[in-house]
């Protein structure tokens, strides 16, 4: 793979942020879905594989963001909906989604992401049609928030890898997490 | 039609690099300028370091397009050739399918014409 490091640092990639290891990181993570799908050559089951490997992290995650972050508790889900956009997207991936499309009830909303550095250079082939490349993001966010006694569900309503315009993710609160569970990995 | 020409070409290329000895690591050494002239045809040529090689086979009619056209033309195609192998479901060696490689190549083609 001599080719691929930064010979070529001067590339009019409209993708370069300036982190000189947001390629490496847009690598592995082409590296471990690819794997994936050559292990299970089943588009579900690599998304289900993503989606849990999402959950071990976000667990794991949120600790790191708390710290980091000093954001306090949120008081309610319009609040954590900003938190998670304008703080923890920005800090781990740089990117800062639009947060639209609330329910009437205030219980589901939409991250629309202009750009998504997991997918830079990404094209999928014809036969992965059924492949949520980014499922990882919604374990994380799964994870992290059931550590702060929120079950949510995650899912991604539209995506830029198949054909829409932008990228959607749909948040849904499920309810309050009253017991005091350890982290279980799943 | 236009394997056999290009085809040829490849054996010129492989002659210019293997004849220089010295490291050459600038931009100015990927590019090798204008591989052999036909009556048809000029072929320009572009190796990487990694031993790709780039080829553009230009109608001898077109004399407007000038050296740095082509060059800029070579860095354009080095670039989203780079893209395609960043994309992880790409193997190298393969037949390039990229939708997002294909329409760099023929814009660059309509605006040389």
């Amino acid at each position: 793979m001599t080719i691929l490091f930064p010979s070529l640092a001067k590339r009019d990639s409209v993708t370069n942020r300036g982190h000189s290891n947001s390629e490496l990181f847009t690598l592995t993570y082409g590296a471990l879905v690819t794997q994936l799908c050559k292990d299970y050559e089943n588009d579900e089951e690599v998304n289900k594989q993503l989606d849990k490997m999402g959950y071990n992290i976000g667990v794991r995650l949120i600790e790191d963001f708390l710290a980091r972050s000093s954001v306090g508790r949120c008081h309610d889900f319009r609040e954590t909906a900003d938190v998670i956009a304008k703080v923890a997207f920005k800090m781990y991936l740089g990117i800062t989604p639009s947060v639209t499309n609330w329910s009437p009830a205030g219980d589901e909303f939409s991250l629309i992401l202009e750009s998504n550095p997991l997918v830079d250079f990404v094209e999928l082939p014809d036969n992965h049609s059924n492949l949520v490349y980014s499922s990882l993001l919604c374990g994380v966010l799964r994870g992290a928030l059931e550590m702060v006694q929120m079950a949510v569900d995650v899912r991604f309503a539209q995506d830029t890898l198949r054909g829409d315009n932008v990228t959607e993710i749909r948040m849904k609160f499920i309810k309050r997490i009253e017991e005091n569970l350890p982290a279980g990995d799943e | 039609m236009f394997h056999y020409t290009v085809h040829t070409s490849l054996d010129v290329v492989e002659e210019k690099i293997s004849g220089v000895g010295k490291a050459l690591a600038d931009q100015r050494e990927l590019y090798l300028g204008l591989l052999y002239p036909t009556e048809d045809y000029k072929v320009y040529g572009y190796v990487t370091n990694s031993k790709v090689k780039f080829v553009i086979v230009v109608d001898s009619s077109n004399t407007s397009l000038r050296d740095n056209e082509i060059r800029s033309m070579f860095r354009k195609l080095h670039n989203s050739f780079t893209d395609v192998m960043c994309n992880p479901f790409y193997n190298p060696g393969d037949p390039i399918q990229s939708k997002a490689f294909d329409s760099i190549v023929s814009t660059m083609m309509v605006q040389a014409c």
